[in-house]
């Protein structure tokens, strides 16, 4: 195995290709995708802030009106959790069908297939910066004003990018290899739903040792605790924690991205096949 | 000048190439695209490929370019060159627009996205798409893909141009347009591998051929010679 990569000496563009060129690409691949997709429907860009909205509104439905949460600032409380979530499984969703989306491409050109996830995760990132808007909009309209402890956000969504990128490019290479993970993947999405605190309160389970355990096992619950903490306590995130996952993702995205890198050929062959 | 003369861009040795894939349920078949294939090409010249469906022709294109590896055997490129290749159609993402797609390819073979917006109305031109270069690639008939696909690849630059069939589709004045400007390009330093099945191509535009069947190579050298053999092969 080992020879055969080593015996192949081809230099084709993507190889030649700088880092910062690379990720032009990506932003242009994105951006395309963008203006293709909003272009395909009557509501364009509205699109970008109705879909999760929508999706608010569903749970809101259910847990609020006719399940009765008990909280006076529920549908806050489930747009934080909600709408991080979105982006998280939309972009992993997304994401892990990327490779074999793009075999038309992969067909012609020898190109790292790092590029289909992260351009996906690159246009997740567009759609959640109208969202966050949208969110920071509203939590001010219902009585959550801006704080300066909202800067403690900007860490959070980074280590929340960084679990996306991890998350899309593993997916994207499971699904390249054994199409059957499409559906363990989407099967997995509506278990974090359910066991990260999405619609319910991780810290309003009545055991402290309960609510440690489910922050620690599941780092979405974690991600999605820490956008509520500091939005509507204006408290800071576990540093440590919010630190240690920001590395682990790192550490995932360098090892997968190289192995992709290593097995092009070999992804190229499954997507292909 | 003959090919020997030439320096070697591109060393086949013993190429095979085949992989597993599902038939049904925890089904799996062997395929056996390419068998020991072994073949040098030349800087400047013009290789044409021949062989009926399915012998493994876009799959040699492929492990060219760099596309698949194969299973076994060794494929050398001289290092610091590019290949690129053109096939009708596939490729091209259908919900973006003919000149998305063409900014895209440009880039995707490492043109800077400045370099890729500079070829963009070439493109346009050359391809005489007009007001369809806006419009979604999914809208195109085949010869308008093949047109967009012929062009992108003829406007930007790379050292090893792989054709595969790309020049059998398009109105006959297009397909002229093209095979001049093919010509053009062959005529200097251009290093083309052409996958064809119309004859008469390989015999204008060739300089020497290699016949495929069934995963090897039954016949290579003159075109005439090589076309001669790929008859018989079909008779």
């Amino acid at each position: 195995m080992r020879r055969k990569f080593a015996d192949r000496i081809t230099l084709t563009g993507l190889h030649l290709m700088s880092p910062l060129q690379y990720v032009r690409l990506i932003d242009t691949m994105a951006r395309m995708s963008l203006r293709a997709d909003a272009s395909k429907d009557v509501l364009g860009y509205i699109w970008w802030v109705l879909e999760p909205l929508l999706f608010v509104a569903v749970f809101y439905v259910v847990f609020e009106l006719i399940l009765n949460s008990g909280r006076a600032d529920y549908l806050v409380f489930l747009m934080c959790g909600k709408l991080a979530f979105i982006w998280f499984s939309k972009s992993v969703n997304q994401a892990a069908n990327s490779i074999v989306a793009n075999r038309g491409l992969i067909g012609r050109v020898n190109v790292t297939k790092t590029l289909f996830p992260l351009s996906v995760v690159q246009e997740g990132l567009y759609r959640q910066l109208a969202v966050f808007a949208l969110l920071f909009a509203f939590l001010y309209v219902r009585g959550f004003p801006p704080d300066m402890t909202w800067v403690y956000l900007l860490p959070v969504i980074v280590v929340n990018y960084l679990m996306i990128v991890a998350c899309a490019l593993i997916g994207s290479c499971l699904v390249c290899m054994v199409r059957d993970f499409t559906m363990f993947i989407s099967l997995g999405m509506t278990f974090l739903l359910f066991t990260s605190g999405v619609f319910w309160d991780v810290r309003s389970l009545g055991d402290p040792v309960k609510t440690d355990l489910v922050l620690a096992i599941n780092p979405l619950a974690f991600i999605l605790d820490a956008y509520r903490q500091v939005l509507m306590h204006n408290t800071a995130p576990d540093w440590w924690h919010l630190f240690l996952l920001g590395c682990g993702s790192v550490v995932l995205v360098l090892i997968v991205a190289r192995v992709m890198r290593r097995a092009s050929q070999y992804l190229a062959l499954r997507a292909l096949s | 000048m003959s090919a020997d003369n030439r320096e070697v861009m591109l060393t086949l040795d013993r190429v095979s190439l085949s992989y597993k894939s599902r038939r049904g349920s925890f089904d799996h078949g062997s395929h056996h695209v390419l068998d020991g294939v072994s073949l040098k090409v030349y800087e400047g010249e013009t290789l044409g490929i021949i062989g009926r469906n399915g012998v493994g022709k876009s799959t040699l294109l492929r492990l060219i370019a760099g596309i698949l590896s194969p299973t076994s055997g060794t494929v050398r490129q001289r290092p610091g060159k590019t290949a690129s290749l053109l096939t009708i159609g596939l490729g091209f993402r259908p919900d973006l627009s003919g000149r998305d797609n063409a900014m895209l390819a440009s880039m995707l073979q490492g043109a800077t996205a400045k370099q890729a917006r500079g070829y963009l109305e070439e493109i346009k031109e050359f391809s005489e798409l007009g007001d369809s270069f806006e419009e979604r690639v999914k809208t195109y008939s085949s010869g308008m893909l093949a047109r967009l696909g012929f062009t992108t690849a003829l406007k930007t630059h790379v050292d090893i141009l792989l054709i595969d069939e790309v020049l059998s589709v398009g109105d006959a004045q297009f397909r002229e347009k093209a095979e001049a400007a093919m010509k053009s390009r062959i005529s200097g330093d251009q290093t083309v591998i052409f996958v064809s099945h119309v004859e008469s191509q390989v015999r204008d535009i060739c300089t020497r051929a290699v016949c495929l069947n069934r995963g090897a190579i039954v016949a290579e050298g003159e075109p005439g010679d090589v076309l001669g053999a790929y008859q018989a092969l079909l008779n």
